[in-house]
């Protein structure tokens, strides 16, 4: 039986799979049911399951569907774009409703991931939006996990409303400068978006204070704060460029995610747009540089040298093999800032060698013994009984000896 | 010597009062043999050298609460050592070193964080790729999934399910246990009968129409879903018998695209 939902169900998952966000994290713990008989769901605290993965190494965590893939609007990297020939379909708000609520009793996902087309108007696309996330939470008690898509264009109450019952907005940027938005999607505007972002933070600062000065708790808003994603490798900007908005993103609108999803060939495609797809390693090393400016201390300035990112290197590697004059470094007494610009040691390790370090001092094998990328590490650091070869660090070839086959997986089988 | 028999799994109860009996005796642990013997019946020690040891029971040992956090995730594992590793390092931690637990590359901990990792990796894949099937209960709503963790990771993730559909009756069948929630207790039976569980449910075909949609045939990168989602899970996920497929079109799918876009 290939009934209509099936059909609706193809349509609009196929049309919401280029938004890489699946993430169903931070945004507190909850449960249903801790007062009442009613309602479903939790959330754990820490960042959602994966209940799945497809082929395309992506984990699925959420149902990621669009409400309507009707759409007004011409982006021209957008596979619902109004010039598009592709079939169109719409969810009622009780579809998607019950569609959640299946998959969720089943143990398929952690919660919905609601994106839309612009239909009728941005306002009237927000009110549909919001009415199902509504729906969820107070006619059944959803305590799992909700994203909305925000229209930049809709109106302020509307986003407003949309934050009580969402854990997490999100509006994408899809490029990182206006010329490129002006080309490739010509009814967005880049002060448009930067100004509901604004509004969404205020809304999310205010509503993270503990308690009003009447005692009251306010009411929950967006607790897993937004994210955004962009396009990379559709148009010309370089990693600089990519980067340097979403260090912006971060401090000046708060975000907590910036997602970056490297431009693939979609059906019916804008000609406008290349033809080929951008490497996935570009968008493996966007990610790398993104942790690095948020989680390893690095600025923009050290992270890319060049315009664009070392491809044959791990970014915080490539820093290394600029910066040779601050190694070795010793483990036994460098200061964390320091440990976490080692290439080799993520943040767990160091978090481990700092405890260790309390009661015995690190000698090499105790290296080995917390199966530790020697190999990588080894011209980088010295411990109480090793120190390397000087001349080493100092040789001119000395970068060759990490240069990786072609990593020919990423490029696809 | 002094055998001690743990007749369930996964154990830690009895780990725990045997290991205090141990203690109050002052047994080390290399006078310790410790077996598990898979069987359900509730009685504590097998044979030989029933202590009475009750009256020392009040000595008090300051263990820190992450190592007992660790021990309670490493007698999970399916490993019959787990017992005489977390004795001999229960024992370590008081006669030897109370910061025993942070020297990460002590041979001993370094097992015990292990095993620790292995049950907590075990025991998350449980409660993402575990599977709900609705039983046709004449309108009373009943999930039941089957589910085979490679260690006792059931007793681990019991609170998670219980949280998470808590207004919702369901049982979950492992190999060596089941748990039935009926919305508000919780029954455990050994052993139980998989043919239970249904063969189908009205809702898996959407869930493979989403599974096959949301898929982007652009990227391949079949590595990266092995890692996280290894063959050895795939059996009791509906949507894994897709895979083949998606993989062999994918190739054919994206080149379309490129062809189509060609032809504009």
């Amino acid at each position: 039986m290939h009934d209509k939902l099936i059909q609706k169900l193809e349509i609009l998952s196929d049309a919401a799979k280029y938004d890489a966000s699946c993430a169903s994290g931070s945004a507190g713990k909850r449960q249903a049911g801790k007062t009442d008989k009613a309602g479903i769901g939790s959330l754990t605290g820490g960042s959602g399951i994966c209940h799945s993965f497809t082929p395309d190494g992506r984990c699925v965590s959420l149902l990621k569907i669009l409400m309507t893939n009707y759409c007004i609007y011409d982006c021209h990297y957008c596979i619902n774009r109004v010039s598009s020939n592709v079939r169109r379909a719409r969810f009622s708000v009780k579809e998607t409703v019950d569609l959640t609520l299946n998959f969720y009793k089943r143990n398929y996902i952690e919660g919905l991931f609601l994106s839309s087309g612009i239909v009728g108007s941005p306002d009237l696309t927000m009110e549909s939006m919001v009415r199902i996330a509504k729906s969820l939470r107070l006619d059944h008690g959803f305590k799992g996990y909700i994203h909305l898509k925000t229209i930049p264009n809709a109106s302020p109450e509307l986003q407003a409303e949309a934050g009580l019952y969402a854990d997490r907005l999100s509006i994408n940027v899809e490029m990182p400068t206006q010329p490129s938005l002006n080309k490739y999607a010509p009814e967005k505007d880049l002060g448009a978006i930067h100004g509901a972002m604004n509004t969404l933070k205020d809304k999310i600062t205010e509503h993270k204070v503990d308690k009003t000065h009447s005692g009251k708790r306010p009411p929950r808003f967006a607790p897993g704060g937004q994210s955004t994603q962009m396009i990379i490798g559709a148009d010309d900007s370089n990693d600089k460029i990519i980067l340097g908005t979403s260090v912006k993103l971060y401090s000046e609108q708060k975000l907590r995610r910036v997602y970056y999803s490297a431009f693939s060939p979609i059906p019916d495609a804008s000609q406008v747009l290349p033809l080929k797809p951008a490497p996935l390693i570009r968008e493996h090393r966007l990610y790398q540089a993104d942790w690095l400016l948020r989680f390893y201390g690095f600025t923009l300035d050290e992270i890319v040298h060049d315009d664009m990112l070392d491809m044959d290197h791990d970014p915080k590697l490539a820093w290394a093999l600029r910066n040779r004059h601050v190694f070795p470094i010793d483990l036994n007494k460098a200061d964390k800032m320091l440990l976490l610009r080692v290439p080799g040691l993520g943040a767990r390790t160091v978090q481990k060698i700092l405890s260790i370090r309390r009661y015995t001092k690190l000698n090499w094998i105790d290296l080995t013994k917390m199966r530790l990328p020697l190999k990588k590490l080894k011209p980088f650091i010295s411990v109480g009984d090793y120190s390397p070869d000087i001349h080493l660090l100092d040789s001119n070839n000395f970068e060759l000896q990490f240069k990786q086959p072609k990593q020919i997986e990423l490029f696809g089988a | 010597m002094k055998t001690i028999t743990v007749t369930s799994v996964p154990g830690f109860d009895k780990w725990r009062e045997a290991s205090r009996e141990c203690l109050a005796h002052g047994i080390p642990p290399e006078h310790v043999i410790w077996q598990n013997a898979h069987s359900v019946q509730d009685d504590l020690f097998g044979h030989e050298e029933q202590t009475q040891a009750t009256s020392n029971f009040q000595i008090k040992y300051t263990i820190p609460k992450s190592a007992l956090a660790l021990f309670k995730y490493a007698l999970c594992h399916s490993d019959t050592n787990r017992f005489a590793l977390c004795y001999r390092v229960l024992w370590r931690i008081i006669y030897e070193n109370k910061n025993l637990i942070q020297l990460k590359t002590d041979e001993d901990i370094m097992q015990l964080y292990a095993l620790a990792k292995a049950v907590k990796r075990d025991a998350y894949k449980m409660s993402a790729f575990l599977r709900f099937r609705e039983l046709n209960n004449e309108g009373n709503e009943h999930f039941v999934a089957w589910y085979e963790p490679e260690h006792y990771s059931l007793e681990i993730k019991l609170d998670f399910f219980q949280t998470r559909f808590k207004n919702m009756r369901w049982s979950i069948l492992t190999p060596y246990r089941a748990a039935h929630w009926d919305t508000e207790t919780l029954f455990l039976e050994d052993n139980p009968d998989p043919s239970v569980v249904p063969d189908d449910d009205r809702i898996e075909k959407y869930w493979l129409t989403y599974y096959a949609n949301i898929f982007n045939p652009a990227r391949i990168k079949t590595n990266a879903m092995l890692n996280q989602m290894p063959k050895k899970y795939w059996k009791n996920m509906p949507e894994t018998s897709l895979i083949d497929d998606m993989i062999k079109q994918s190739g054919a799918r994206a080149h379309k695209m490129i062809i189509d876009g060609n032809k504009h």
